[in-house]
């Protein structure tokens, strides 16, 4: 069996959930405690790929990561290279398609946080950012910890999204879940099978995790 | 009040769309399966088809791997049209299918929304240009308009020598996508997707060095339409449809 597929697929949830956690979590911290008009809009805009097909997704990233597109023009003119069709580019595809699965956990693992902590931070004379990185942070380490498990499954598990924007390149975007939908097609079910069988255990132990770190929380 | 009537507005909406697929299906219908690269072609006939006799032809369409696996796992299609021979010889020998018949040989074609894509004199200087950086493949394991852009390029030495270039689709449909959305610079496409609106704004190369590709049907056992399925798949082959094929560059 070969195995390179696992590699991307882990080297794609692990470099996803590092980008998205430290993207997720100031995001969830305005969500979770600033009161500003349109906030629901925004709350909305960072569910929306809960609520949207991932090949609708895969569609508009092909167009906007494309030489024509706005991002694919951007970072052509600061590279020389492209987006599309890269292991940059499923990260950023797989980023897009899983930022609610951080964003909610981390919202309400801060909202989970005591007040009279952030406040007593306040009168000691911490700044919010002081507080953010010393005060919440640390005291919502399992929550953090249940996002980061939920959106890397969650990436293991993308698959349309990587099947429009991917191009399947060994080593470099064709993760596992494509490499089984393509042996399914070639016909080796043996193959398919065996790739199938690795997710399963690797799944359910990643489960019992968060379900470990909730209850901890 | 006001609640109530929103509900029962709700409940009648529901029940008139559930309705509509009810009034239709009194018409006798078959299911088909049909390789990505024959989507034009298929619909025209298809209508042509229902004009003539008053049956419906629904189609599924997807790669021919992918449908294979669809059938084998009993999908209740009438009809299977492969991209290949060797897949509908396969669900025959597994008992699933009646005798293939070719329907259609189709022509891989290197296509590109560019028109200055053309101007090189053969389609192999085209692809060596530095500025070509990626050009679509579909999957030549799983599709056999891949198969056969593979074998074009082995045959001219570029197989391994470009192989930094090729970005693999899962369909020839998809291999189009990728092209006219200029994702990547070229891709190797049906010849009948090149007849489609979109593909007439770009411009293409034939591929000679890329064997026919000899594309089989067969009906499927378990259809409960066998006399429908049996007028459908003479009609296929019939002169009336080859029209329409040879528009979309079929033989």
């Amino acid at each position: 069996m070969d195995w390179q597929p696992f590699y991307v697929t882990l080297k794609l949830a692990v470099a996803t959930t590092g980008l998205l956690i430290a993207l997720a979590a100031p995001l969830a911290y305005v969500l979770a405690y600033a009161r500003f008009p349109g906030k629901s809009m925004i709350e909305a805009l960072v569910n929306l790929p809960l609520a949207l097909p991932p090949t609708v997704i895969g569609f508009y990233l092909v167009v906007v990561m494309g030489p024509k597109g706005a991002a694919g023009r951007v970072w052509e003119a600061l590279t020389g290279g492209s987006l599309l069709f890269t292991f940059l580019g499923i990260v950023i595809a797989s980023t897009l398609y899983s930022l609610p699965f951080a964003v909610q956990p981390l919202k309400a693992a801060f909202q989970r946080i005591d007040r009279r902590l952030m406040e007593s931070a306040y009168i000691l004379g911490l700044s919010r950012k002081a507080t953010f990185l010393r005060v919440i942070i640390p005291n919502s380490v399992s929550g953090i910890a249940a996002a980061a498990i939920l959106v890397f499954l969650h990436c293991m598990g993308a698959f349309g999204v990587l099947l429009m924007v991917g191009g399947s390149l060994p080593g470099e975007t064709k993760v596992a879940s494509i490499a089984i939908y393509e042996a399914v097609e070639a016909m080796k079910y043996r193959e398919a099978g065996l790739m199938s069988l690795c997710f399963i255990p690797i799944s359910y132990a990643f489960l019992l995790l968060v379900n470990r770190l909730n209850r901890g929380a | 009040m006001m609640r109530r009537l929103g509900c029962g507005w709700v409940f009648l909406l529901v029940w008139v769309l559930w309705l509509i697929p009810l009034s239709v299906s009194a018409q006798e219908r078959l299911n088909a399966a049909v390789a990505a690269n024959f989507i034009q072609a298929f619909t025209e006939i298809s209508q042509a088809f229902e004009r003539k006799t008053g049956v419906r032809v629904e189609a599924t369409f997807s790669s021919s791997g992918n449908l294979y696996g669809q059938i084998v796992n009993g999908a209740p299609y009438d009809l299977y049209l492969s991209a290949d021979e060797e897949r509908p010889a396969r669900l025959n020998k597994e008992g699933a299918g009646e005798r293939p018949f070719v329907y259609a040989r189709g022509r891989c074609v290197l296509w590109s929304a560019r028109k200055d894509f053309c101007r090189a004199g053969d389609w192999r200087t085209a692809l060596r240009d530095e500025d070509v950086k990626r050009v679509a493949v579909a999957n030549p394991e799983t599709a056999p308009y891949g198969t056969a852009a593979r074998a074009a390029l082995v045959k001219a030495g570029l197989w391994e020598a470009l192989k930094q270039k090729w970005v693999f689709a899962q369909t020839i449909a998809q291999a189009f996508q990728y092209a006219s959305t200029s994702a990547t610079a070229a891709g190797f496409c049906a010849y009948s997707s090149v007849m489609s609106d979109e593909g007439k704004k770009g411009c293409f190369y034939r591929i000679e060095e890329a064997p026919a590709i000899v594309q089989s049907a067969c009906i499927l056992k378990r259809t409960p339409h066998r006399a429908s399925a049996e007028a459908f798949a003479a009609f296929l082959i019939s002169p009336e449809a080859g029209a329409i094929k040879d528009r979309y560059g079929y033989h």
